[in-house]
């Protein structure tokens, strides 16, 4: 193989990848991949929406205070308190109702009960009081939103939603009709009729499908992450981007999306190739992926979820009183270092794509029989 | 140009023992030809071979035996094989939202031609399917005979030695189907090799230089027409002969005993004759000639495509 070998494949590459662009990304048939991509962002768009319209009711809320609280003010309160202690360490409450209540008595009769609630804020947490006969009867306080249990979140649709669901059915879309699908058009034999070697035409149809995948997968992700942080004010933002890590997390999570779509976009490019009905490799990879923890550890290597887990920068508490099966699908018990996850992710992309080439070369245009 | 694939004393299409088979449905059977330059027609029925056949050739599909070398290319390294060939395909399919011109642009681009080179060829293939007019637009809003010329722009855009054309005259009108032809006809006399399969007998026969007959998959007989028609012995030659006195000729070639049945055409100015050795009624006709009898013409009367034809393959399944 010499220079002008490589020169010439490079040109044929950059061909078939201006072919398929065009396709790729106007298809009719690709919408949902789109829609799947954007789920998450509109999901925290609308947090970001929620969480805003909270904060701005409890900025008001707190305006209304007679002195200005704090959050270890609301939590001193504790349930057994009279009103009046309350209102000496907090103030009159800024929103209160109250009302009576008629409750029946075991020997007959009732007896009146003058009951009330008070709501106060420090402007970023809530405090609810309920008050039976003046005596705090239950004390609930409400935290704001905060970036750390905001980041766990965003971990969580990540890890759990984005990669798993969006880019693995998003990749499954594109990479399994690069060639199935100019078979199901008929239309496979232009290439195929092309001075260009199979390989070459494997290689510059799974690069366009890596370039539209990460493309709109990346582009989601960022905009998810700019959703993510968009309704803190700007010195928690700062805070987070710059002094917890936010923007090293933030290229993690994008660095991952593309690794995601080169490991899953390999497999369905080979499983295109090798299977006429898409759903069943799909769901056999979906399986796979699914029950990578309970697999022995040699097989788990051939995965890409078993990389991708380790790469992702938060990791996801498991909730008191999950069943082990779940916890274990969560848990991570034996992640591997960066490096070796970027080569794991890249040699199992490299194994799917060499069983194409040995494929694309065995491919024949019969397209009666499809 | 890969050398180690390249057999360079072979000059020309070669099928050794090759048999496809899909499943249990047989494709095409043993077949053995060495197709010379010039064109070759393939005729056949429907379902005969002609298309696996093509598709053989081209590397569409991999034969179950045999090999097949094409000037001594491998049929299984399209990287080396399309520079030399060009296939124009029955498919009826092309690459989504592409027009004309980005179609023949984008085939020679995936060849790894640069930008230039790949515009010019492309005008140069459309101007020669006459479709410079239509060239901008969507392919699909082309007609079918416009996609037929088309699909063969895209054949002749790399200007190939060998051109494979399966049914290349479907569709087009008699004034595209003659500019066609004779554009068949000039790559040929340029050394080109030009495959074709038609239905069309009478087109095959006025342009092919050797027919392949196909049949169920095997090759039923192979070479020019002529020697194929002579070496059907079964069916007697049948000689058309103008002449001024066909009822004393007549008398004469019954005197051979190779003659099998002679009629006198109503006209009364020539004869049918049917014999079993056309040679030795040609030496008759010229001692005749010297005795007095005026000989205007003689020709054979089925020696064409769709004759042979009829002769080895039957009946029933003479294509129109």
């Amino acid at each position: 193989m010499n220079r002008s070998t490589i020169k010439l494949w490079w040109a044929q590459i950059k061909s078939v990848i201006r072919l398929e662009m065009k396709k790729t990304f106007f298809a009719k048939r690709g919408l949902w991949v789109y829609v799947l991509a954007l789920l998450p962002f509109l999901l925290f768009i609308g947090h970001a929406i929620a969480t805003s319209h909270q904060r701005d009711r409890r900025a008001q809320l707190a305006l209304r205070n007679q002195k200005q609280l704090t959050s270890q003010d609301l939590q001193a309160i504790k349930s057994g308190m009279t009103s009046e202690e309350v209102i000496a360490l907090l103030g009159k409450p800024p929103i209160r109702f109250h009302w009576n209540e008629q409750r029946p008595l075991e020997a007959g009769g009732s007896v009146n009960v003058a009951r009330e609630r008070y709501h106060y804020s420090d402007g970023t947490n809530d405090l609810f009081l309920e008050l039976e006969d003046g005596k705090i009867e239950r004390v609930d306080f409400s935290e704001g939103s905060n970036l750390g249990e905001d980041a766990i979140m965003f971990a969580g649709v990540f890890q759990f939603f984005y990669i798993r669901l969006a880019v693995f059915f998003g990749c499954l879309g594109i990479f399994m009709n690069l060639f199935r699908g100019e078979v199901l058009d008929r239309s496979l034999h232009f290439y195929f009729l092309a001075p260009i070697r199979r390989e070459v035409l494997m290689v510059g149809k799974f690069l366009a499908g890596l370039l539209a995948t990460c493309v709109i997968f990346v582009t989601s992700e960022l905009l998810q992450i700019v959703a993510f942080t968009w309704h803190f004010s700007p010195n928690a933002r700062d805070l987070y981007l710059y002094h917890h890590h936010g923007l090293a997390h933030a290229a993690t999570y994008l660095g991952v999306t593309a690794l995601a779509c080169l490991g899953y976009g390999a497999f369905f490019l080979a499983a295109g190739m090798l299977f006429r009905n898409p759903i069943l490799p799909a769901a056999t990879i979906l399986i796979w992926e699914a029950v990578n923890p309970f697999l022995p550890p040699l097989l788990k290597q051939i995965s890409v979820i078993y990389y991708l887990k380790s790469l992702c920068p938060v990791s996801v508490p498991t909730p008191p009183g999950t069943p082990p099966l779940f916890a274990l699908l969560v848990s991570n018990p034996d992640p591997v270092s960066g490096a070796v996850a970027v080569v794991g992710v890249v040699t199992v992309a490299l194994l799917a794509l060499s069983a194409s080439g040995l494929q694309v070369r065995r491919m024949e245009i019969n397209y009666t029989t499809e | 140009m890969n050398d180690r694939t390249r057999d360079f004393s072979n000059g020309r299409i070669v099928f050794e023992n090759v048999s496809k088979f899909y499943g249990e449905i047989l494709g095409v059977n043993r077949l053995n030809l060495s197709i010379p330059p010039g064109i070759t027609s393939l005729v056949g029925p429907n379902g005969s071979g002609k298309t696996t056949l093509m598709n053989l050739m081209t590397g569409l599909v991999r034969p179950t035996r045999g090999q097949i070398r094409v000037l001594g290319y491998r049929t299984d390294e399209p990287e080396a094989l399309f520079n030399i060939l060009g296939y124009c395909t029955q498919f009826d399919a092309f690459p989504k939202g592409l027009t004309g011109y980005q179609f023949v642009y984008s085939y020679l681009r995936l060849g790894g031609r640069d930008a230039e080179t790949a515009a010019q060829l492309a005008w140069q293939a459309i101007e020669r399917v006459s479709l410079v007019d239509a060239a901008h637009r969507n392919i699909a809003g082309y007609s079918k005979g416009m996609r037929q010329r088309i699909r063969l722009a895209q054949a002749l855009a790399h200007d190939p030695r060998v051109l494979v054309l399966d049914e290349p005259l479907n569709g087009l009108d008699p004034l595209a189907r003659a500019e066609m032809i004779a554009l068949f006809r000039r790559s040929a006399e340029q050394g080109c090799y030009v495959m074709i399969s038609s239905h069309i007998l009478h087109e095959v026969d006025v342009i092919s230089d050797q027919v392949v007959l196909l049949s169920n998959g095997y090759v039923v007989a192979e070479g020019q027409i002529q020697s194929v028609r002579g070496e059907i012995r079964e069916h007697p030659a049948q000689i058309l002969i103008r002449c001024n006195r066909p009822r004393e000729l007549a008398a004469k070639t019954m005197e051979c005993e190779q003659t099998m049945e002679v009629c006198i055409h109503h006209d009364e100015r020539g004869l049918l004759v049917k014999t079993r050795d056309a040679d030795g009624l040609y030496l008759m006709l010229n001692q005749v000639a010297l005795n007095g009898i005026e000989i205007e013409s003689v020709a054979p009367a089925d020696d064409d495509v769709n004759s042979v034809y009829e002769y080895l393959i039957g009946n029933d399944e003479v294509a129109r």
